[in-house]
């Protein structure tokens, strides 16, 4: 009977399936997959994002997965190049004056707004001052704070015309700011400095970024979006360098799940996909081979140690013994199976600067587990009378639990220490550092722009993130002089003496550098793996290929 | 019957006035608002919008205020995706919630029924034993194993079907497949007691001692009190379906509201999920009536106490 066969051949399929995923090292090589030289005829590109962008308003929106979006649908003053560096955008050349504060940037004059309206200075003008003017509420309007007046406009306490934006002529914009801001270039490039098209926001209001009504200026535009599930974005013809972009189509699916995303790319359904999962990258590794891309990320992972609180306060030597005991050349290689990078310092490796490791970290293990103990000893804890402290993470992320799990572990096993995680809501996490109550807790952070200074800033006295509680003058000094050089390298030279002085103090634990995790197949091509991990659609094209 | 329905729906809204305003304390309960982020705002920014939300009044005014709205069908706006309103999401994932559900339903229905037909005509042969088996399978699995399996065999190995996102019916067929292994399974059981319950009475037997052809039997005698226990199972499960999808959801990356609510939850997106929590309930209680006045089309002994 026909129905009683149905049932074997299924089994056995689900069978064979559970064995392949069961056993990671021994997973059957994808099949190959040949590619030519020739574009393929079609140049749709699929991809995938880790969540739902909440809206696709550059001046409201904060979230890492709408900046990739908005990189396709809207381009600033400066741009991306594929390999993450600064180029020109909207404006073609800029000059600054001496003291570094008033920047005067030459708009292309053939750059145009979707619609086919030529995109002028006073676009800018209008978006940046929409950003700041707190009628907005941009949640993060003080990104605009480098900018003449920025903050008090934020709060209110300006009108938002004192912004220090003006456009001199139809091509010529000057931006004037309270302090040199030697990176403003990178900062230029992203979403809340994007210009917007005044006429549509004035007649749709807040519908205004909805498929029908969305005016842009990037290479792309929006076509349509259906929230959770998935955005398209079609090529605009519009776009001042249209000619070079070979995408007529890019599909962001949008799929929380890591591990569906990687399905989605097994399936053939998508070409490049946001992020893997750290626990399966040793099966997609033999699977895949090359098509999974590991690459330098601009974040750290630390623990944050709570100085405010016993039995932190006051208490160097129990902050380095813990930072000592961690073996993060272990952690990177075992926990996360290579997609991160061990940190010794709050900065990720930045070309020009020089991250202050401290000199331990030259040591071997063996010797710098003795030096922990020296130090814990010296703190008042032995194994008569152990540390004992709580954790605080974040829950649903199984690669992180393992990971606070094995430093624990080596806490124990190196000092005899007794730590013990407590995972919860995210939230709940962000709620209860802002509050000062846990001893040792998940503090990641990725760079809002490259310079040392968005993860310095966090361990300045009295800034609203700063969770750890650290204060300390002469740091404070360093960065407000840092911040009043006009010289790239004076400014790192200082930030450096900051950061060396805040690693000296144990004030945190770095843990690793993050790395980005993504699957790419072979014939997608114009794009390269860059540190701020944003790779524009824009360079990108698809090459005839057999096999998916 | 018209006054028994009246009844039931002007008793359904005490239930659903405790639905919200339970949903409403256990939201505002969590600790976390819906706009502390990691990045945190200006102070002066961050009490703009909560003015805007209505955030900055007291509990007992917001209550009240969201309850006004409530009566008037409107569930206010989602914190999560500024800009759009919970109306509006429901909208647009309900459908998928409906399509997916309902297809699985049909397909539990459809298989499953005749697996226990089958079963319970061919009593303790091979056959029943390996159905029956197969039945306690689907029930034991559960959907998360099922699904990415599911899309193993199908979407990675063969390349048959794709692996999520929403369109066309090959969209449609591994969710509803997927969500509805245990239902099929539960019917196949259901099924099989009930068939084999009526195949005993007395009428079946007169039927066969007629010389009926036990096709004729089946379809013309038998059937109809058989699937009667499957109605009353049919209410909580569709509504079942429609809100347990949660996993399907996330699995194919459907743009259903299970979705919404699970990411609504953990952003503290209370008017969303608030609104999808009434929904849930209403829904619940709607079917519930439905298997309520199908039991009675079906069962002539079935009658509307006053």
């Amino acid at each position: 009977m026909s129905y009683r066969a149905f049932p074997w051949a299924l089994l056995a399929a689900i069978g064979l399936a559970g064995c392949n995923a069961q056993h990671p090292s021994t997973a059957i090589p994808a099949p190959a997959i040949h590619v030519g030289t020739q574009l393929a005829a079609e140049q749709v590109l699929s991809r995938t994002l880790d969540s739902a962008p909440p809206l696709l308003d550059p001046s409201l929106t904060t979230d890492v997965t709408t900046q990739f979006v908005m990189d396709d649908l809207f381009e600033g003053l400066t741009t991306l190049a594929p390999d993450g560096s600064v180029v020109p955008g909207v404006a073609s050349s800029w000059e600054t004056s001496a003291d570094g504060l008033t920047w005067t940037f030459h708009l292309r004059p053939e750059a145009r707004w979707s619609n086919g309206s030529a995109l002028t200075a006073a676009d800018f003008v209008y978006a940046w001052r929409r950003t700041v003017d707190p009628a907005t509420r941009a949640e993060y309007a003080q990104a605009l704070s480098p900018i003449l007046h920025g903050l008090d406009v934020a709060t209110g306490a300006r009108p938002p015309n004192e912004l220090g934006v003006t456009a001199l002529d139809a091509h010529t914009l000057r931006v004037q700011l309270g302090a040199p801001t030697p990176y403003l270039p990178q900062l230029l490039t992203n979403m809340y400095l994007m210009p917007l098209y005044e006429p549509a926001i004035r007649r749709y209001g807040d519908d205004w970024t909805r498929a029908d009504n969305m005016v842009s200026n990037g290479p792309f535009k929006l076509q349509e979006n259906i929230i959770g599930s998935r955005l398209t974005l079609d090529k605009n013809p519009n776009y001042w360098d249209a000619a070079n972009v070979k995408l007529q189509r890019v599909i962001y699916y949008v799929v929380e799940d890591r591990t569906a995303q990687a399905q989605r790319f097994l399936a053939g359904q998508v070409q490049f996909i946001m992020t893997l999962p750290t626990t399966d990258l040793p099966y997609y590794r033999s699977r895949l081979g090359e098509q999974v891309v590991v690459a330098p990320y601009f974040g750290t992972l630390k623990v944050g140690v709570n100085v405010t609180r016993p039995p932190f306060k006051g208490n160097r030597a129990l902050r380095l013994a813990l930072d000592l005991a961690i073996d993060r050349e272990l952690i990177a290689d075992r926990v996360l199976n290579g997609a991160g990078f061990p940190a010794y310092t709050a900065t990720p490796p930045l070309p020009g600067y020089p991250r202050p490791i401290p000199q331990w970290a030259q040591l071997s293990v063996s010797a710098r587990h003795e030096l922990a103990r020296r130090y814990y000893r010296e703190a008042g804890y032995s194994a008569s009378r152990p540390l004992r402290a709580e954790l605080s993470s974040s829950s649903g992320d199984q690669g992180s639990t393992l990971m606070y799990e094995a430093i624990i572990a080596m806490w124990r096993e190196t000092l005899g220490a007794q730590v013990s995680l407590h995972e919860m809501e995210f939230k709940i996490l962000l709620q209860e550092r802002r509050l000062k109550k846990p001893e040792l807790f998940h503090d990641a952070w990725i760079g809002d722009y490259l310079d040392p200074y968005t993860f310095l800033e966090q361990l300045n006295t009295g800034f609203e993130l700063n969770n750890s509680g650290y204060s300390n003058p002469a740091y404070d000094t360093l960065l407000d002089k840092a911040n009043q050089q006009t010289d790239l390298q004076e400014r790192y030279r200082y930030l450096a003496a900051a950061e060396a002085l805040s690693n000296d103090d144990a004030a945190y634990i770095p843990v690793y550098y993050y790395a980005v995790r993504h699957l790419v197949k072979p014939y997608l091509k114009g794009w390269a793996p860059n540190i701020v991990d944003r790779n524009l659609s824009r360079y990108m094209y698809l090459l005839e290929h057999e096999g998916s | 019957m018209l006054r028994y329905t009246l009844r039931r729906v002007l008793g359904a809204i005490p239930t659903l006035l405790l639905i919200a305003t339970l949903a409403f304390a256990l939201l505002h309960a969590a600790p976390g608002g819906p706009f502390d982020t990691q990045k945190q705002m200006l102070p002066e920014i961050q009490k703009s919008i909560e003015h805007q939300y209505h955030l900055d009044e007291p509990l007992w005014r917001q209550y009240l205020h969201y309850l006004g709205n409530l009566a008037h069908g409107d569930l206010g706006p989602s914190f999560q995706y500024r800009n759009t309103s919970v109306n509006e999401l429901i909208a647009q994932g309900f459908p998928v919630d409906l399509a997916v559900g309902g297809s699985a339903i049909l397909i539990a229905l459809l298989v499953g029924g005749s697996m226990g037909v089958l079963a319970a005509l061919h009593r303790n042969s091979a056959g029943d034993h390996s159905l029956m088996g197969l039945a306690v399978l689907g029930i034991s699995v559960p959907v998360f194993v099922i699904a990415p399996l599911l899309i193993l065999v199908f979407a990675i190995e063969l390349h048959w079907l794709p692996p999520g996102d929403w369109g066309g019916i090959s969209h449609l067929i591994l969710p509803a497949g997927a969500l509805a292994f245990p239902y099929t399974a539960y019917v196949a059981r259901l099924m099989r007691g009930s068939t084999l319950e009526v195949m005993a009475s007395r009428f079946i037997l007169t039927a066969r001692a007629k010389g009926l052809p036990l096709r004729t039997i089946m379809l013309r005698h038998a059937l109809k009190p058989a699937l009667l226990p499957l109605i009353s199972f049919l209410g909580p499960a569709l509504a079942g379906v429609i809100t347990g999808s949660i996993v399907i959801e996330t699995v194919f990356g459907l743009p259903g509201i299970g979705r919404y609510f699970t990411t609504g939850a953990l952003n503290r997106d209370y008017t969303l999920v608030m609104g999808i929590t009434v929904l849930y309930g209403a829904l619940i209680l709607f079917l519930n009536l439905l298997v309520d006045l199908g039991y009675a089309a079906l069962d002539p002994r079935v009658r509307f106490a006053r």
